[in-house]
């Protein structure tokens, strides 16, 4: 066993051109992640969220690029891999589960058809020996008579199944890492909890690494160790999610937190955060929240804070610079 | 107790799901209906909300719509304040409209993109002549715009110079701009980032006070209904299978479908609390399960629901439609 | 005040325009660029025809016969009179006749583009908003006129419109009649887009709104979904424009079209190639160089349209 993280995130920044300006949708974004943890990816739409995961599995969509940082699997950079090399590692080492489940699968073949490709691209195995996996691996996502089912094309399926075939997919290949972008957006809140059982419960029989992107802090508790807050495209916090969401640091995070309406809350009011987040073309100078803030002072219009540490958590605050709180004392 | 605004009764709604004639002759089909509202009652107060809930294919979004006139239903009555709301024409119709309004779920297809945001402010206010000359229009709709938190002088540019959240408040202006005391919402923030969400439930929270306003409020999302209701009605396959007070609803659910759809929400706030798994899926609405159609997925299913459909009954927060409940209420007195 | 007002909106809307994504990607786009200068400059030179020639060609006072077959760019050996693209047997210099002959190629051209806009706009949204009934028989009549090729079609309505019309009348009527049969030949893309895309906008949230409301089927019809299907239609209207003059000019090459007293570009081709094998090739080179030129401008102009307002039409 290395001693480096499975995956590690350094100083990730994409970038997109329009109209001659250079926007950035991730800006200067920085984790790692162990093996077997499940890291929560979550932020309002627009935060770039779903951009850093695009840029982990190398499908980023032209004229956007990363511009800058590194992205390694096991210590060995991946971001910079030819599109031929980039597909041996997705599908086989990095699985990828999307919210809309009919755009990962193919409508003109049976699902049989799809997974035994998969499992044969990657894995060496007859065709027999491939059925038989797949099979197996319906049964174990929760499909009921996988064995008659598997010839059946995606449309045959409800949604919260054909969710669950795209995740026997994602893991056909015994992958370290799976990116499972807003895997249960478009899912009724009932089917949503027992994808969200599957997804945990097969990952880590698996010992697989989950890097989980949703805006569905609720999600996100039921299901992550770590929680990775974004804002602007910048993150704001990340760190244990239990401490996150009981304790949150940063005031975006609180903000957020205050905002959910949640079944055991009993007052009134939501907290609201004035204001929304601003365009890629429009962020403010320093910290990108200084104008929603409701503790903001000078420093934060000028400077932007990058992470730092604050107990077990990091967080882009000037709040928590004990530097300067130190130097003040 | 204050007086009932709106009153359904045994609404009901099937739409034909058929195959065109000539595929049914040459495959001797017959004609197959959904029935995606069935027999539903409820009844609000003046000055509450009601909230309905349910999953998709509840039939939640055509109660919204029969109930505003945009789809006639094929039974049943809803009356508005004591008559009858239909989809024709007639001015008694007509000054019934300007009583009602309705707020859409999504804030990017509720505003013509061709028009400005005044414009599209004013239109009810013009549909009612409701001001005698322009100047008292824009006045008004100035005050409409400040009112839900924008600017008078947003009103001239065009809705896809919004943010979602800010969409919302327009279309929430125009609900606002013929002075109607009934609001049906459909979904009103689902569409919108959670921040922005707050922001919206506190405006609406807020215009309910100030502006003595009756919300029909229909969500998917238990912890928002939680925020924003009085009264919950649950809906399941097309029927309401719960109604009751709110905190009585979430205290103590008396449906095993509530009671599943309370497991399911995810615990944001990370209290742990004890929870039953989700059980099968919501059956094919065509061909709905005999008897109680919650059965197949029902933890405390017996033979009595496989074969005869419960109707509703008393409960101590209000009613429900489940043979279980009853026995609960037969021990109980 | 209230003028002052409409100014500053009229100031913003011109700001707005410039601002727009539209001409941001026109200033990045060279063949935009070219097709609209070229456009612009035959459209400008065909309007101010008879500023900037010095003879009307239909004018018989203005002519000397001695002009005849005159070369280009080269002094007539009777007259001592230049003519930039030459002169034709009459006489005419080609330069003129083909600005004179412009016009009439764009009057049909916009007024046919006009007229199928109009029927084909109205009948699509009819189609669309209503369903049922109407709906399938005004699809039905556009499915049946598109198995015939649009030039048939036309040449059929010129056909029955001679056989109605006195023929004294004839050489009168002649461009309307063009016009009629060209339009008629073209209103089924319109009608067919426009019913598309009012099937979408009805169902739109904006459309129940104003449902709710009480507002008139007419005004949610001209109001709300007429403004929101037009940017196609200003595409198809542009490529159809090209399309129309082609047609136009077939049809007068073919000799069914615009009268010899009022020749367009099509006439003047059908003249010239009768010179073609006597050497005096510029009567007909010049003419339909302009006539390729002028398509093919406008045609890309519109196929620029296309992808700029609807890059996903790629």
């Amino acid at each position: 066993m290395t001693d480096h993280p499975l995956l590690s995130v350094k100083n990730l920044t994409v970038q997109f051109p329009s109209r001659g300006a250079m926007l950035t949708a991730v800006d200067d974004v920085s984790f790692d992640l162990a093996r077997g943890e499940v890291l929560g990816l979550v932020g309002e739409s627009g935060a770039g969220k779903s951009m850093t995961g695009a840029a982990i599995i190398g499908l980023i969509e032209a004229p956007g690029r990363i511009t800058g940082g590194s992205i390694s699997l096991e210590g060995k950079r991946i971001d910079n891999l030819s599109s031929a090399e980039m597909r041996q590692v997705r599908g086989r080492r990095i699985g990828m589960v999307f919210q809309d489940p009919l755009t990962s699968l193919n409508p003109l073949f049976t699902i049989a058809e799809q997974l035994v490709e998969t499992i044969r691209v990657h894995l060496p195995m007859s065709a027999r020996e491939a059925r038989e996996r797949a099979i197996g691996l319906l049964n174990e996502v929760g499909i009921p008579a996988a064995s008659q089912r598997i010839d059946d094309y995606p449309h045959q399926f409800s949604g919260g199944m054909r969710q669950r075939v795209v995740i026997a997919l994602a893991l056909a290949a015994e992958p370290e890492l799976v990116i499972a972008d807003e895997p249960t957006t478009a899912l009724d809140v009932s089917v949503q909890a027992q994808i969200i059982d599957v997804l945990k419960k097969l990952c880590s029989e698996r010992n697989a690494s989950v890097i989980l992107i949703t805006h569905d802090m609720g999600v996100i508790a039921e299901t992550a160790d770590r929680v990775a807050v974004m804002y602007a495209g910048r993150l704001a916090e990340i760190g244990p999610v239990r401490s996150v969401i009981k304790d949150a640091l940063h005031p975006y995070t609180k903000g957020l937190m205050g905002s959910i309406p949640s079944l055991t809350s009993t007052d009134d009011r939501l907290v609201q955060i004035p204001g929304s987040m601003p365009r890629l073309n429009n962020i403010p100078e320093g910290c990108a929240f200084n104008p929603r803030c409701d503790q903001v002072f000078a420093r934060c219009t000028k400077a932007r804070p990058e992470l730092m540490h604050s107990g077990n958590r990091e967080v882009s605050c000037w709040l928590y610079d004990d530097a300067a709180s130190e130097a003040t004392a | 107790m204050s007086e009932t605004l709106l009153e359904v009764r045994n609404l009901t709604r099937t739409f034909d799901m058929s195959k065109p004639w000539l595929n049914r002759v040459l495959e001797r089909d017959g004609k197959r209906f959904l029935r995606a509202v069935d027999r539903v009652s409820f009844t609000i107060r003046k000055g509450e909300t009601f909230a309905l809930v349910g999953e998709s294919g509840s039939g939640k979004s055509t109660i919204a719509k029969m109930v505003v006139g945009l789809l006639p239903s094929s039974s049943g009555e809803i009356l508005f304040d004591g008559a009858p709301i239909g989809t024709g024409e007639g001015a008694a119709m007509r000054a019934m409209r300007s009583r009602f309004q309705m707020i859409f779920q999504s804030p990017f297809a509720s505003l013509n993109p061709r028009w400005k945001v005044r414009d599209i402010v004013a239109e009810p206010i013009i549909a009612f002549d409701m001001v005698q000359n322009r100047q008292a229009q824009a006045a008004r709709v100035a005050e409409l715009l400040e009112l839900v938190g924008l600017s008078a002088s947003d009103g001239s540019k065009y809705p896809h110079e919004f943010s979602g959240g800010q969409r919302q408040r327009i279309a929430i202006a125009r609900a606002l701009s013929s002075n109607p005391e009934f609001i049906v919402c459909d979904e009103p923030t689902s569409a919108l980032d959670v921040s922005v969400q707050a922001q919206i439930l506190n405006l609406m929270r807020d215009l309910q006070d100030e502006l003595g306003l009756t919300y029909l409020f229909i969500s998917h999302d238990l912890s928002v209904v939680r925020h924003m209701a009085n009264r919950i009605g649950v809906l399941y396959l097309g029927a309401l299978v719960e109604n009751a007070q709110a905190r009585g609803l979430f205290e103590d659910p008396q449906h095993p479908y509530t009671q599943m759809l309370l497991d399911a929400v995810p615990d944001v706030d990370m209290t742990d609390r004890e929870r039953e798994e989700v059980i099968g899926e919501i059956p094919n609405p065509i061909s709905p399960p005999d008897g109680c159609v919650f059965h197949p997925r029902c933890v405390k299913a017996f033979d009595r629901c496989r074969v005869e459909a419960p109707a509703m009954v008393a409960t101590q927060y209000g009613e429900a439609k489940c043979f279980a409940a009853e026995n609960v209420r037969k021990a109980g007195s | 005040m209230a003028q002052q007002g409409e100014d500053i909106d009229c100031m913003e809307m011109i700001k707005r325009f410039v601002d727009s994504d539209l001409v941001y990607k026109f200033n990045r786009s060279p063949v935009a660029i070219i097709a609209l200068a070229v456009t612009v400059l035959l459209i400008g030179g065909a309007v101010l025809a008879p500023f900037v020639t010095s003879q009307n060609p239909f004018d018989p006072a203005s002519l000397n016969l001695m002009n005849g077959f005159s070369k280009p760019m080269e002094p007539n050996q009777f007259t001592g009179d230049t003519f930039i693209f030459g002169a034709d047997d009459q006489g005419r210099d080609v330069y003129a006749t083909i600005l004179y002959g412009m016009r009439i190629s764009l009057f049909v051209g916009f007024a046919a583009v006009l007229f199928a806009m109009v029927l084909g706009v109205s009948l699509g949204l009819l189609s669309g908003f209503i369903g049922g009934r109407t709906d399938v028989i005004i699809m039905r009549i556009a499915d049946i006129q598109l198995t015939f090729p649009a030039i048939l079609v036309a040449l059929l309505i010129f056909g029955i419109a001679k056989g109605i019309t006195p023929p004294s009348m004839r050489d009168e009527i002649a461009i309307w009649v063009l016009i009629i049969a060209i339009g008629l030949s073209d209103w089924v893309q319109f009608a067919r887009v426009v019913r598309g895309a009012t099937l979408v906008e009805k169902s739109k949230e904006y459309v129940q709104a104003a449902r709710l409301i009480g507002r008139s089927s007419f005004v949610i019809m001209i109001r709300h979904i007429l403004p929101n299907t037009l940017s196609p239609v200003l595409v198809i209207a542009t490529i159809s424009l090209a399309l129309a003059i082609i047609a136009e000019a077939t049809l007068s090459f073919l000799g069914v079209g615009a009268p010899p007293t009022q020749p367009s570009l099509g006439t003047l081709i059908r003249i010239g190639q009768g010179f073609l094998f006597s050497g005096e090739w510029w009567i007909l080179f010049f003419p339909a160089i302009t006539l390729l030129a002028l398509a093919l401008s406008v045609n890309l102009l519109g196929d620029w349209l296309r992808d700029a307002l609807n890059p996903k039409l790629k």
